[in-house]
């Protein structure tokens, strides 16, 4: 059955291609996703598989959509966008991910490649103050109230504790915080799992990286998110660590009861359902809200712990560091979206997909009101990272989302046997790029060969419009878990 | 230890295969600590899990589960596993060493074990599992 998946897709136009109601029995509606030609190639028929799956679960509307750089994950597909109106819909923590609100916040300094000497002692200084790596532990000892306090309050809990600054809020989609986290919600074990791991990085693509501001697409844009040619930024990239992966065995667990409650029949166990006005649904949403927020807080720590080593290494002020914005990639979210003439509740769920809200859309900073919202997608460690901006394209045409990265094209088996880590790593060196990582094999698996090229991801989004290129960045240095 | 890494593009997708479907829950266990942290040594540490499900497919997850939890709050790399498997109930005896950060950094951590593709096939030489594991 997977193999004749590619030959039910259609081509609409140059980048917009269908996968027709029918194609699994029981779609909804039809599959819709955004690639290139030479993207094209590289599509997995797993990935139309699932994009199909995600079709038949109730309450969709629209399209099952894919953006460009869509490959094939459990559950939905990696790229995955899918909204749920709010009384007929389900959510599924397939369409989120183990990794709750893993995401990405770029960070700006006023620093200029020049003022970048002692390059090589600040990557080794990140890399020790930054917990990176399997069975790494967080500088914070928490208590249970302080975590459920965590839970509940998201990113503010660590500016409040004296982490970050109250400008840094503003500039996190939701502010930081998602209000329906309910921490009864969570169980004993993520909780357990989540204490000692606040501010760490975790392993596998989650990343810290110095890079370069190289060139600008958009400068009015630029000038809004206070980003100039030269200039130093930090991205980083991380989630909610063991909690929101035990949040999400757990939930999954119940959910699948729950789906034979309801009726619902699934083409895929993964994509464990339930309606989101039912117990089970509204558990698993505070729950996984609740992870979302604790990861906010992780990702404000590690950028707390950045801005404290920038500070002290070249001797400028903590506040001169302005978080530029901080992106959800995998979530599902209550929303307000146009839909056949009328504004409707849904709850959008962006599996490795980005948040990409037009201007003038409500939750964006009032500095960011004209521009857009921030998107920020990072590139494959090597490689090019891209600042864009959230159109009303976005709105109308996605329920305001966009891609979330690169998108791998190799499995990390074939990129171990065919790509050396060493290598990749004294390449990289040659090209100016200091990699730190606990071992060469991390870097192989995460080397530019075993993803799409970002450069080709981004210029899809921006020719559909879905979102716009405002400047690209390059790496100096990263630090990988 | 009897498994190969599948093609999956984003995660690691395993096939294993074991005489019974004792020995298949336990060297799938380890196959997962090996991802998570490299090799290994024989340790002195003990655990035991017991669990019940309403079927094989939802036992098996349930363990490895449990197997994740107990090694990441408990600072543990199991290198050693025995399981007996009762209808849809399990008592394993996990043992290990404790997690040491200068050999224990080889791996990847595994965020979740999914339902995707999972499959438990009962062949004329034992049982053969596929599983997929988001990393």
């Amino acid at each position: 059955m997977v193999d004749t998946m590619l030959e039910r897709v259609t081509r609409l136009s140059e980048y917009e291609w269908e996968v027709p109601a029918g194609t699994v029995p029981g779609m909804r509606v039809p599959g819709r996703f955004f690639l290139s030609d030479s993207l094209y190639k590289s599509l997995e028929s797993g990935a139309v598989q699932q994009l199909a799956n995600v079709a038949t679960l109730p309450g969709i509307i629209r399209y099952s959509m894919g953006m460009p750089d869509i490959h094939w994950g459990y559950g939905f597909p990696i790229g995955g966008v899918a909204a749920f109106e709010r009384d007929t819909g389900v959510i599924s923590p397939g369409g989120v991910g183990f990794d709750i609100n893993c995401g990405v916040r770029l960070l700006s300094t006023p620093l200029t490649t020049g003022d970048l000497d002692h390059r090589r002692e600040l990557i080794e200084t990140l890399y020790n103050a930054v917990p990176t790596g399997v069975g790494a532990k967080g500088p914070l000892k928490l208590s249970i109230g302080d975590l459920e306090d965590m839970m509940a309050k998201g990113a503010a809990w660590p500016v409040n504790q004296g982490y970050g600054l109250q400008a840094d809020l503003e500039h996190c989609e939701e502010r930081g915080c998602m209000v329906q986290a309910d921490c009864q919600a969570v169980s004993a074990k993520a909780k357990q799992r989540g204490m000692p791991q606040s501010g760490t990085l975790g392993a596998g693509n989650h990343f810290l990286e110095i890079q370069v501001v190289k060139e600008i697409y958009d400068p009015d844009a630029t000038k809004a998110y206070g980003i100039h040619p030269g200039q130093i930024c930090v991205m980083i990239h991380c989630g909610s660590r063991g909690l929101g992966h035990q949040t999400c065995t757990d939930h999954l667990k119940v959910l699948e009861g729950a789906t034979k409650r309801y009726n619902i029949l699934l083409p895929d166990r993964q994509l464990a359902c339930a309606p989101l006005s039912s117990p089970e649904g509204t558990a698993y949403f505070g729950a996984m809200a609740a992870s979302a927020n604790y990861a906010w807080a992780n990702r404000q720590m590690i950028m707390h712990t950045t801005r404290t080593v920038f500070e002290k290494m070249y001797g400028i002020d903590y506040e001169s560091m302005h978080l530029v914005y901080d992106v959800a990639h995998n979530v599902a979210k209550m929303e307000e979206h146009s839909y056949e003439g009328k504004r409707i509740a849904v709850c959008v769920h962006r599996k490795g997909a980005t948040r990409a809200f037009g201007p003038g859309s409500p939750d964006l900073p009032s500095g960011y009101a004209k521009t857009g919202q921030p998107v920020i997608i990072p590139g494959s460690m090597g490689a090019s990272s891209y600042l864009l901006r959230g159109t009303t394209t976005a709105m109308e045409r996605t329920f305001g989302s966009t891609c979330h990265g690169a998108g791998r094209i190799l499995s990390r088996s074939a990129a171990k046997k065919t790509i050396n880590g060493a290598k990749v790593k004294t390449s990289l060196s040659r090209e100016g790029i200091i990699v730190r990582a606990p071992n060469d094999s991390a870097i192989a698996e995460e080397a530019p060969g075993a993803y799409k090229p970002s450069a080709e991801v981004v210029r899809i989004v921006d020719a559909l419009g879905i979102s716009n290129l405002v400047a690209r960045l390059e790496p100096l240095g990263v630090i990988k878990g | 230890m009897s498994y190969e890494e599948l093609d999956h593009t984003a995660d690691i997708r395993l096939r294993v295969r074991s005489p019974s479907p004792d020995s298949l829950f336990a060297e799938t266990a380890l196959a997962m600590m090996k991802i998570v942290y490299g090799e290994s040594r024989p340790g002195e540490v003990r655990r035991t899990i017991e669990l019940s499900a309403g079927n094989t497919e939802n036992l098996l997850l349930d363990f490895l589960s449990e197997v994740l939890f107990l090694s990441e709050v408990e600072y543990i790399v199991f290198s050693s596993a025995t399981v007996h498997i009762m209808g849809n109930s399990l008592r394993a005896l996990v043992t290990g060493e404790p997690f040491d950060p200068e050999r224990h950094r080889g791996g990847t951590e595994i965020k979740g074990i999914s339902y995707s593709g999972l499959r438990i096939v009962k062949e004329d030489e034992g049982y053969v599992l596929d599983i997929l594991f988001d990393v």
